[in-house]
């Protein structure tokens, strides 16, 4: 169940991207959002897809993404959980109210993700695509507290290679895109790699100033992992997390540059992962435009 | 910009305080008398001994009412203590209503004779007592197994069978003997489960077959049941 949050904070890093997909910065451009993404959960897939109940935990991150354009094709991307908290409920007798296990919570900088986006087509190509490679820092909190369950990261170094594919169309009079991608992420510390697959669809509204998109994320395990113990001897636990989740972003630009967003998400199906929803909410300055 | 990080951290750890979960751990109170006779000397004395189990399954001293059925063959004080006054047959009992008004008790009956009969047939059961029970999974994580208790020598021995099977995908999974069936809050660890496929045992001093109803197994990190086993 560890686990659980452990891919609970790799979710939170792929909710994040307005910007993203296929499309690189322009050089010297940039596009900035200051989020809050949460989620609190008292059930939770277990390794087999069947949902158990557990003590109701939750994670909440604030987080800085930047994308800044080095050169026309080259995107440099920072996702920067900057205040991770993590809380695990107390558990009281229902029948005398007494405190059987007290609840606690931990504070923290998060996993912060490095990555380089390389545009494989020109800029302003019809179907956009682009690899990336995406270097996740361990600097969040791996476990903490009594029986070391409290995590703000995942405590191993993530390498994450993709690639995006997209198209700008309009339908009808709306601006429009959808994007597709597919990578894999390698893992340390004896952590199972993943393939990772998604797609987004979006309309801009309103002339552009409002911008609604569905997105599918796809994480399946190669389940060659070990059996990570925890530094802690809490116990052992299996890193095999899988979801499908689906989501929908709106981002509305109240000024030509800024704007707001808000987020869900809900996973419809998993193993060793939280069986609920998450939200986010940020401002974002968008410096392309 | 810091003023709108700082605003967002704020309202990040002002929205995420740490609430209260309740479980549902009531069960029926229970008074056992403990440690038996079967035949007490006239003119002598033995002393009554009774666990009582609250609402949760945790020990609590109480006082008990301590009745005879027959005061001519064998008094009983308000402590326990029987004596032996006359040959006969005669059943001693211990009663005890909780402040929820639910009532509880247990009974020894027994002969006062010439002699006294205590550990005779004791020790020969306890050469050969054992209790048994089958653990099964309540969540949708594989876990079951029959298993098989004795004591010998003041250890308890818990014997899990050769059909045990448990995810190995269970974090921090331990293994409890307790009277609640849903809480470890008066529980006693026994320890953290390693097997996951196979016969094992657990060993533990100082514990009584009758001491605990339930074997439980419970993720000790996130204090979530994951299954038990009614000690029969």
């Amino acid at each position: 169940m560890k686990n659980i949050i452990i891919a609970i904070l790799v979710l939170s890093a792929t909710n994040i991207a307005f910007a993203g997909g296929p499309w690189p910065q322009p050089k010297g451009k940039a596009y900035i959002k200051l989020s809050e993404w949460w989620t609190i959960f008292d059930e939770h897939f277990t390794d087999n897809g069947g949902i158990d109940p557990n003590l109701t935990s939750g994670i909440f991150n604030t987080t800085v993404y930047v994308e800044y354009g080095l050169t026309n094709r080259l995107t440099t991307v920072v996702n920067a959980p900057i205040f991770s908290r993590s809380i695990m409920n107390t558990q009281r007798s229902g029948t005398t109210n007494d405190i059987i296990v007290p609840g606690e919570g931990i504070n923290s900088i998060g996993d912060i993700d490095l990555a380089l986006k390389y545009a494989l087509t020109k800029p302003g190509s019809n179907i956009p695509v682009s690899v990336s490679l995406t270097l996740g820092i361990p600097t969040g909190v791996s476990s903490a507290g009594q029986f070391g369950s409290l995590q703000t990261g995942d405590g191993e170094f993530n390498q994450y290679i993709k690639i995006d594919a997209g198209k700008s169309f309009q339908l009808g009079s709306t601006p429009s895109y959808v994007s597709v991608y597919a990578g894999v992420n390698n893992r340390t510390q004896d952590f199972s790699e993943e393939f990772r697959t998604g797609a987004e669809f979006g309309v801009g509204l309103g002339k552009g100033k409002f911008w609604l998109a569905g997105k599918l994320n796809i994480i399946e395990s190669f389940r060659n992992g070990g059996n990570v113990v925890s530094a802690n001897s809490t116990g052992i636990f299996a890193n095999n997390s899988e979801s499908l989740i689906l989501g929908v972003d709106a981002n509305y630009y109240i000024t030509d540059k800024f704007g707001i967003s808000a987020g869900y998400a809900d996973i419809i199906t998993g193993k060793i992962i939280a069986a609920a929803p998450s939200y986010s909410v940020g401002v974002f300055l968008d410096l392309a435009r | 910009m810091k003023k709108l990080i700082f605003a967002f951290a704020a309202i990040a750890f002002l929205s995420s305080c740490i609430g209260d979960d309740f479980l549902e751990d009531r069960v029926d109170p229970v008074l056992r008398i403990t440690g038996s006779i079967d035949t007490l000397e006239i003119n002598t004395t033995f002393q009554l001994e009774f666990r009582f189990l609250n609402n949760v399954g945790a020990p609590e001293t109480v006082d008990v009412i301590w009745l005879t059925s027959d005061n001519s063959v064998a008094t009983v004080s308000n402590t326990g203590l029987i004596t032996g006054v006359g040959v006969g047959d005669v059943v001693v009992s211990g009663e005890y209503t909780t402040s929820e008004g639910i009532f509880v008790s247990d009974e020894i009956a027994f002969s006062v004779g010439m002699t006294t009969a205590v550990e005779e047939e004791e020790e020969e059961e306890e050469e050969i007592q054992t209790r048994t029970g089958r653990i099964e999974t309540t969540t949708f994580y594989t876990l079951e197994g029959d298993f098989t208790m004795s004591v010998v020598d003041d250890v308890l021995t818990i014997e899990i069978a050769e059909d045990w099977a448990a995810s190995s995908g269970l974090p921090g999974l331990f293994v409890y003997l307790s009277n609640n069936r849903n809480s470890i809050a008066n529980a006693l660890e026994i320890s953290e489960v390693t097997t996951f496929r196979g016969a094992h045992s657990f060993t533990v001093e100082g514990v009584g077959l009758d001491d605990y109803s339930h074997l439980l197994y419970f993720c000790k990190p996130f204090n979530v049941k994951v299954g038990d086993g009614a000690i029969q």
